[in-house]
């Protein structure tokens, strides 16, 4: 479904991405792992066009990405969410949310100004449809407050909404469970395998928590000062010796 | 113990998604409505003319530029320019034989256009920079006005408002310009309220917010930012047109100088940035407050004579006048609607001290 066929991407004379390959299919969920600064994060940037790479090639069902901006990317339904969320503060949760259905409604000035006559009928019915994930997702209590007040494990929650609510066919997310506990890791890990079920998703998961990742990913990608290290199931990729040494530091190294 | 929230229940999305979900907001905005509609049978010509009809006017303009600033997050410095060109296009496409209403919407048009071009150009830098090179079309579209005899008539020239027709009936009274600026307000009003509840607006919200992650749900920030000086523009260049036919009834190019672009930046900033309410109260403060406080002062030195000349006298209103300003902004940064919002929270629980919202 998504191929990174040899991206390498530099900024300035740092090498952040060094012809790495990467393939996601259909329905997986498929794991991104790595030290910090390991180049995860300048995938999803090179996948989503933020930063296209200078080599190598990204085809999404066969179509490539390079060269096309964010919001066309988008459009093809490639969703993602933020390692330090990025929503939108001034707005309301719902608000937050519908702003996912960006690219499946026609917003135009006139059609705001006459909006009983014609903005009206879309609106409600894009909010009947952004309620079922509400409801999905289980965030119909904070509903109306405004996005700064929310706690942050729920704004992961609210930003996994805003990605949902899209309908995407291939669903990125960065650490979507950075900072949060126990608990909420266990909500978290259970709506996106839900999601997975239920609307036939297909996730690119970068996550540092080994134990969720292991959990959740039918095959691992390692990365290592951007460079594949392993790639396959979680249990032999993880266990691989040259991930347990870029994790760890290998006794050759200390010695060194 | 004013607003009563208890028993209002949604039972759909339409009703949830109301302007006004609270009874008394929507009573209370129908009477001011219609306290506005009336106002010229008990409002003396004075006060009318004066104080009421450039009020309704300046709002429509600081609702436009909200559009700009507050939604979307751009600061324009040469919106008195976006005006001129709509009061200019308007009177030469009436005075052509064009009928008001479609020479109002023309002179929006043109603005619009214009002020796209500008648009353009600047939006390729953020912040300060897009302030600077808005103040640059200030001064290249005031030069050429100035300039060029077709359009202003010659450097000191006034050009007289044609006699205005709506429907084809001729508006000659002091009423019925008033009327027209409502109107327009009103109609500007809807627009921004509507705004603030489909997707066109939150796309410009989110624009202002955080550009990278409005782009990667699909809203391309560049032409968010673009809408947004079109719609600001073209809201620009009917307020302008209005003001020259309805209130200076004449265009001279002294009427959209840099001052009134500075004064129109203040109106939304003080009013409240991204509020409606705020956008009225902001031209109310701006436009009424040197007046009222010009009266003030000379009464208090009337009444008690004080021995002072009329050079100071003329220059307390002013010091007073900058001094509120401040004032009310370090007290409440958002504005004026700020204030208000703050206030009705507080007797939404009146005598309680805590409210939830």
């Amino acid at each position: 479904m998504l191929v990174c066929d040899g991206i390498s991407r530099w900024f300035g004379g740092v090498r952040a991405l060094a012809d790495v390959s990467i393939s996601i299919n259909r329905g997986e969920i498929c794991g991104l792992v790595g030290p910090n600064g390991s180049g995860k994060t300048t995938i999803v940037n090179a996948v989503t066009g933020f930063y296209p790479p200078q080599k190598g090639r990204i085809l999404f069902e066969d179509k490539s990405l390079v060269g096309l901006k964010p919001h066309r990317i988008a459009k093809l339904r490639i969703a993602r969410t933020f390692q330090n969320l990025a929503l939108f503060r001034g707005m309301s949760v719902l608000d937050n949310i519908m702003m996912g259905r960006h690219i499946h409604m026609q917003p135009s000035a006139l059609a705001t100004f006459f909006y009983w006559a014609w903005a009206e009928r879309d609106e409600l019915r894009q909010r009947e449809l952004v309620e079922d994930t509400i409801d999905f997702l289980q965030l119909q209590d904070v509903r109306d407050a405004p996005i700064e007040v929310v706690p942050l494990g729920l704004q992961k929650r609210i930003e996994l909404a805003r990605a949902l609510v899209a309908e995407p066919r291939l669903l990125i997310l960065d650490e979507p469970m950075a900072g949060m506990n126990q608990e909420e890791k266990e909500y978290m890990a259970r709506f996106i395998l839900d999601a997975r079920e239920e609307r036939g998703l297909t996730v690119l998961l970068i996550e540092h928590h080994m134990d969720v990742v292991a959990a959740l990913c039918d095959r691992v990608t390692v990365l290592s000062y951007g460079e594949k290290l392993a790639e396959g199931a979680p249990s032999e990729a993880l266990s691989d010796p040259k991930v347990v040494a870029a994790y760890l530091g290998s006794k050759k190294r200390h010695a060194a | 113990m004013f607003y009563r929230l208890a028993g209002i229940r949604h039972t759909s999305y339409r009703s949830a998604r109301r302007l006004f979900p609270v009874p008394f907001d929507r009573w209370l905005l129908l009477a001011v409505l219609a306290l506005a509609v009336v106002a010229p049978f008990f409002l003396s010509k004075l006060h009318l003319n004066s104080y009421l009809l450039p009020w309704v006017i300046w709002a429509t303009a600081a609702l436009g530029l909200n559009l700009l600033m507050g939604f979307a997050g751009q600061i324009h410095l040469g919106y008195a320019a976006v005006m001129a060109i709509g009061a200019y296009t308007a009177i030469h496409a009436v005075r052509a034989g064009v009928p008001f209403e479609l020479g109002l919407i023309a002179g929006g048009l043109v603005s619009s256009v214009i002020g796209l071009v500008f648009g353009a150009a600047a939006l390729r830098v953020k912040g300060l920079y897009l302030a600077v090179t808005t103040l640059a079309m200030q001064s290249i579209v005031d030069w050429i006005i100035v300039h060029v005899p077709v359009i202003s008539g010659g450097s000191q020239a006034t050009l007289q408002a044609p006699a205005i027709r709506v429907l084809g009936q001729p508006v000659l009274s002091d009423e019925g310009r008033y009327w027209i600026a409502l109107v327009v307000c009103v109609l500007v009003t809807s627009f921004l309220l509507n705004t603030r509840r489909t997707s066109f607006g939150r796309a410009l919200v989110a624009v202002r917010e955080k550009d990278f992650a409005a782009a990667i749900i699909g809203v391309s920030p560049f032409r968010y930012k673009l809408l947004a000086f079109w719609c600001s523009s073209f809201i620009g260049g009917v307020a302008g047109a209005v003001l020259a036919f309805c209130y200076y009834q004449a265009v001279t190019p002294e009427q959209f100088h840099l001052e009134v672009s500075i004064q129109a930046v203040a109106m939304v900033i003080v009013g409240g940035l991204g509020s409606v309410l705020g956008s009225f109260f902001g031209a109310g403060l701006v436009l009424l407050a040197p007046i009222f406080l010009n009266n003030l002062v000379g009464w208090i030195a009337a009444t008690l004579s004080l021995p002072v000349g009329p050079e100071v006298l003329s220059h307390i209103p002013l010091v007073l006048y900058g001094g509120l300003i401040v004032g009310f902004l370090l007290f409440e940064p958002l504005g004026l609607a700020k204030i208000y919002d703050n206030l009705r929270n507080y007797f939404y629980v009146w005598p309680f001290r805590h409210a939830r919202h």
